[in-house]
């Protein structure tokens, strides 16, 4: 089997896995989204001020709130399961990009759910609203990568649940200046470029370093 | 546990520079409060070097496999941390008279606590395993993606342009300090190195003896060493 048909089956049973039990959009969006609606009663409801901090506030849900996303159960692949893949020859490069690209779908996907509810309470005004064309999937990917080395990192372990977002949450601090400060630029209407490079370079980056230490994570789940 | 010449070069430097930085005389605009300067700054520059050396050793483990660059690599980071929550802390101490506040939202302060947590997290995940090879794998992995936070840190004063005083003495053009103030300095960055070298190095052979005494029956034995010759007659064949 090619590595690109091996993708292709493990993304789909991710995705399935996902579809059956409705993690991301029945628990974390949901929770996210309570998030958005609690905060302006912590900071008070200045309807100027909320439209200021509004998409700041949807980075910070977005990144606390992906790891949710980046470690559901889904993702967990069972030990049986990993060794049965291993013996099959499933390369550990192509089980890396189909998790990640399982889990970046899943995010995007959350994004745009806690984005529309953001727009609906907060009311943001942008520039121009193209480029979250390019903001959200830059960020998705990126956090879809470090989320899928993060949970390779703590498999296995009983404290997965909290050693996870303490890993993966400050390597993940990039992305959200990245983001949150293009998003700032839209608002303001000046030049985002340079950050949605900073986001791409970012990204470039941990694709390398995900697909090269692929194998030695592998080895450690043995 | 004796002392051995590196730890002594520790304590002679340290005590060497913490003289020089008594008896140079004060800055011209901050006075004494500028001192704090000879313990802050050696100790960025430590936390910068000790993750260096983390992700040099992760890198160098994948590569061979032996457990010598996982202990160089977790000391170095241990280390490490206890000199980035120093530089913190001083830098902390140093703000509230200078910028009225012990904390401000500046990058290179909001991206050093997080370099921090950072590798807080890399301890966490070293403790979080018995076997000393699964540690090694997960935790080189980790050493070396974490460290992608470094570059980040460092030109961040460029990229965000906060409060943070700009480089002062790795000017392209020349030091912006003087002379006398400078040989203090730089005491104070030998002087930490060579206390970092002397820590690393006992902190990595703790670790070697914390490894042989959960496992004793490790060893750097190679499959089929076991084997002897047989013995016939008192005499190996």
């Amino acid at each position: 089997m090619s590595l690109r048909r091996q993708i292709a089956t493990l993304i789909r049973f991710e995705l399935r896995d996902e579809l059956r039990g409705g993690e991301v959009a029945l628990v974390v969006l949901p929770f996210a989204v309570i998030a958005l609606l609690t905060i302006p009663m912590a900071v008070g409801i200045d309807t100027p001020l909320l439209e200021r901090i509004g998409p700041g506030i949807y980075w910070s849900i977005v990144m606390l709130f992906g790891v949710l996303v980046t470690q559901r159960h889904s993702s967990l692949a069972p030990a049986a399961a990993r060794d049965m893949l291993r013996l099959s020859g499933v390369d550990p490069a192509a089980r890396f990009a189909a998790t990640t690209l399982a889990t970046f779908i899943l995010l995007l996907g959350f994004e745009v759910g806690a984005g529309l509810a953001t727009v609906l309470l907060y009311n943001p005004s942008l520039s121009s609203w193209w480029w979250l064309a390019a903001l959200l999937p830059l960020t998705a990917a990126g956090l879809a990568m470090i989320g899928t080395i993060g949970g390779n990192l703590v498999s296995g372990l009983q404290t997965r649940t909290s050693l996870a977002p303490l890993i993966v949450v400050p390597i993940a601090v990039p992305l959200l200046l990245g983001a949150a400060q293009a998003t700032e630029g839209l608002r303001l209407g000046a030049g985002i470029l340079r950050w949605v490079l900073l986001l791409a370079v970012v990204d470039t980056v941990l694709a390398l370093a995900g697909v090269l230490t692929a194998r030695p994570l592998e080895e450690s789940a043995a | 546990m004796s002392a051995r010449p590196l730890d002594l070069a520790a304590i002679g430097t340290l005590v060497t520079a913490f003289v020089a930085g008594l008896v140079v005389p004060p800055d011209a605009v901050q006075g004494d409060l500028q001192r704090i300067m000879y313990v802050h700054v050696p100790s960025a520059w430590l936390a910068y070097l000790s993750f260096t050396v983390t992700l040099v050793a992760s890198v160098a483990y994948l590569r061979v496999r032996s457990l010598r660059w996982d202990r160089l690599a977790g000391a170095s980071a241990e280390v490490g941390v206890v000199f980035t929550g120093l530089a913190l802390v001083t830098g902390m101490i140093w703000g509230k008279p200078v910028w009225g506040v012990w904390w401000t939202w500046d990058a290179r302060l909001v991206l050093t606590a997080v370099m921090f947590f950072v590798y807080l997290g890399y301890l966490a995940l070293r403790r979080s395993f018995e076997d000393p090879e699964v540690r090694a794998h997960r935790s080189a992995v980790l050493g070396v993606v974490a460290a992608l936070q470094i570059p980040i840190v460092h030109f961040s004063v460029t990229w965000w342009r906060g409060l943070h005083q700009p480089p002062t003495v790795l000017r392209p053009d020349n030091p912006q300090i003087d002379a006398p103030l400078l040989f203090a300095l730089l005491m104070a960055v030998t002087a930490f190195t060579v206390v970092f070298v002397a820590l690393v190095s006992r902190r990595a052979e703790l670790t070697a003896a914390e490894d042989a005494a959960r496992h004793p029956d490790d060893t750097d034995a190679t499959a089929g060493s076991a084997i002897t010759a047989p013995i016939v007659g008192g005499r190996t064949t």
